[in-house]
């Protein structure tokens, strides 16, 4: 890896790696105090439709983790960022409790929609409203696009509705588990978002490039000088490393057997846990 | 493009599309279009073969002639291919025993079909019933099958009502595929079967007959795969767009189905 710089930054995910659900990984607020004691910036990431960044710290908090709210990147956030730098006003089909994280942002009179999951709010007509936001989205495009090739428009209008993100998935999961059996996840309501309207969502949490290179970016580095600690073999390491960080798998959380296996290129390391993760760092790569 | 004679030429039966063709649904049963009524008059008082051929699946045949026949449609149910009784017919040969997601509307037609124990999930356009606890049940059934088997009442993306575009089953099955990692059958247009079945009921080959429809994918594009020809009108869900869309081109567009009568019966009826 040629290309590799000395360490400065390290993403760690937060359930699953930190802590699962409500009781810490043994050793892992120790751990973490001897990776700040490093020189290296840590960002807490994670991908979460339903917890605003208020819920995760008071979590982390009651777990005794020491963790400012400012360190914290989840897939609300990376939302949250492309609604603003899109300038969309978005229907959000969000849980609740994720409202918090869209304090502020304009949403009357909606041009796009933020779907995460949200079961209270995934019944006909909620669905058909979005889609009628999304499908008028989707065609005032397409005539703003026609036209400006008749007519050749201002330039700055046309850009602006041309990249337009007229649906935005915090993420695509199939389904979850839940205590009484699976449940659908958001991915099956966004692809029938994607289908009414022919279009496709952008997708914003884990494993999206993006998602990475926006955590990484009020830390001024680089990928190639960051790694990131995750259990999700693919959504965590697959797509930190597809975007040149370095990826570490912790066998915690939804870790099963073998999961190393299911990338290629495979984990920069597979360990057993958080506080194993930083014991190499701190000995390997600074 | 060709003169109408030549594009309508040896043409012998008619499959007309129902929804945004004859009527826009919507509460209180819907409004016929400016026209339709005469229209389908017309066509049945000419030599040429007429049959219904819908995706209609929220409303049992029953339900949907009779509320036509309101609207003072000259329609019968067996003038009328629809794809709640193909299913019937699929699920009897194959002794698939199903879950329904449907709406209430359309059960009556499922009442001599064996539903214990379901290996199989049929999903319609369910509209309110599309509840995410429902969609969640289908899920499940599908999940815990060795070989799960989904059948969806057509795949449209949406369709109008007098109130605006609602979502139609199409979206609802691509949800089910995505989850379960598993390809739905399709009964309804635009699969060849449902096409030639209603062209069997009126004993018409696929190249003598003209589709009419609002749907550019499914009514055109479906028939036109089918060798049939298929014009497009310009109400129901029609967009200006569709006159150019980048896979499908129909042997001609029309303002309504009372144009379209008009050019069938000045070029056909020689």
């Amino acid at each position: 890896m040629a290309a590799r710089r000395a360490l400065k930054a390290v993403l760690v995910d937060l359930n699953g790696t930190l802590h699962i659900e409500d009781a810490a990984v043994p050793g892992a607020q120790e751990a973490l105090k001897r990776l700040r004691a490093a020189s290296v910036m840590v960002r807490f990431v994670t991908n979460t439709t339903k917890e605003s960044k208020q819920d995760l710290l008071e979590r982390l908090k009651k777990l005794e983790f020491d963790i400012s709210e400012d360190e914290i990147f989840t897939s609300l956030t990376a939302a949250r960022n492309l609604v603003e730098q899109k300038q969309v006003r978005p229907m959000l089909l969000v849980d609740d409790r994720a409202l918090p994280d869209f304090t502020g942002v304009q949403t009357d009179d909606p041009n796009a929609v933020v779907i995460g999951l949200a079961p209270e709010h995934f019944h006909y007509q909620l669905l058909n409203q979005a889609f009628r936001i999304i499908e008028r989205s989707v065609y005032l495009m397409s005539i703003t696009r026609s036209s400006y090739v008749m007519d050749k428009l201002e330039g700055r209008l046309h850009r602006l509705l041309l990249d337009g993100a007229p649906l935005i998935a915090i993420h695509k999961a199939r389904y979850y588990k839940k205590k009484d059996g699976l449940a659908l996840g958001p991915g099956p309501f966004v692809t029938a978002l994607e289908y009414a309207t022919d279009t496709k969502a952008i997708v914003v949490g884990k494993p999206e490039k993006t998602f990475f290179l926006e955590a990484l970016r009020d830390t001024g580095y680089a990928p190639e000088e960051a790694v990131m600690i995750g259990d999700d073999c693919r959504d965590d390491v697959g797509g930190a490393q597809n975007t040149g960080m370095l990826g570490i798998l912790v066998k915690t959380g939804k870790y099963r057997t073998a999961d190393e296996e299911k990338i290629n290129p495979p984990p920069y390391l597979t360990c057993e846990s958080f506080p194993h993760a930083v014991d190499h760092i701190l000995q390997h790569l600074l | 493009m060709a003169a109408w004679a030549e594009r309508l030429a040896g043409v012998r039966g008619v499959l007309l599309d129902i929804s945004g063709v004859l009527y826009d649904s919507g509460s209180g049963g819907g409004t016929a279009i400016a026209g339709s009524v005469e229209a389908v008059a017309r066509l049945k008082r000419s030599p040429l073969k007429v049959r219904f051929c819908t995706n209609e699946s929220q409303k049992s045949r029953r339900e949907l002639v009779g509320l036509l026949q309101r609207l003072g449609f000259d329609i019968s149910e067996e003038e009328v291919t629809a794809p709640a009784p193909a299913t019937c017919q699929i699920l009897k040969e194959r002794g698939l025993r199903p879950h329904l997601l449907v709406h209430d509307g359309v059960r009556s037609e499922f009442d001599d079909i064996n539903m214990s124990n379901p290996n199989c999930v049929v999903i319609a356009d369910a509209g309110e019933s599309f509840s995410y606890e429902n969609m969640n049940r289908a899920f499940q059934v599908l999940m815990e099958l060795e070989n799960p088997v989904l059948i969806s009442l057509g795949k449209g993306r949406y369709y109008k009502e007098t109130s605006g575009l609602m979502l139609d089953v199409g979206g609802y099955m691509k949800a089910l595929e995505y989850a379960c990692g598993i390809e739905a059958e399709v009964v309804g247009k635009p699969s060849p079967e449902f096409f030639k079945s209603a062209l069997q009921a009126i004993g018409v080959e696929a190249h003598q007959a003209i589709m009419i429809g609002d749907d550019i994918v499914g009514d055109v594009g479906g028939a036109q795969q089918c060798g049939m020809r298929a014009l497009q009108v310009r109400t129901g869900k029609f967009r200006p767009g569709d006159e150019h869309h980048p896979k499908v081109k129909a042997d001609g567009y029309v303002n309504n189905l009372a144009e379209a009568v008009d050019l069938l019966l000045q070029h056909t009826d020689k």
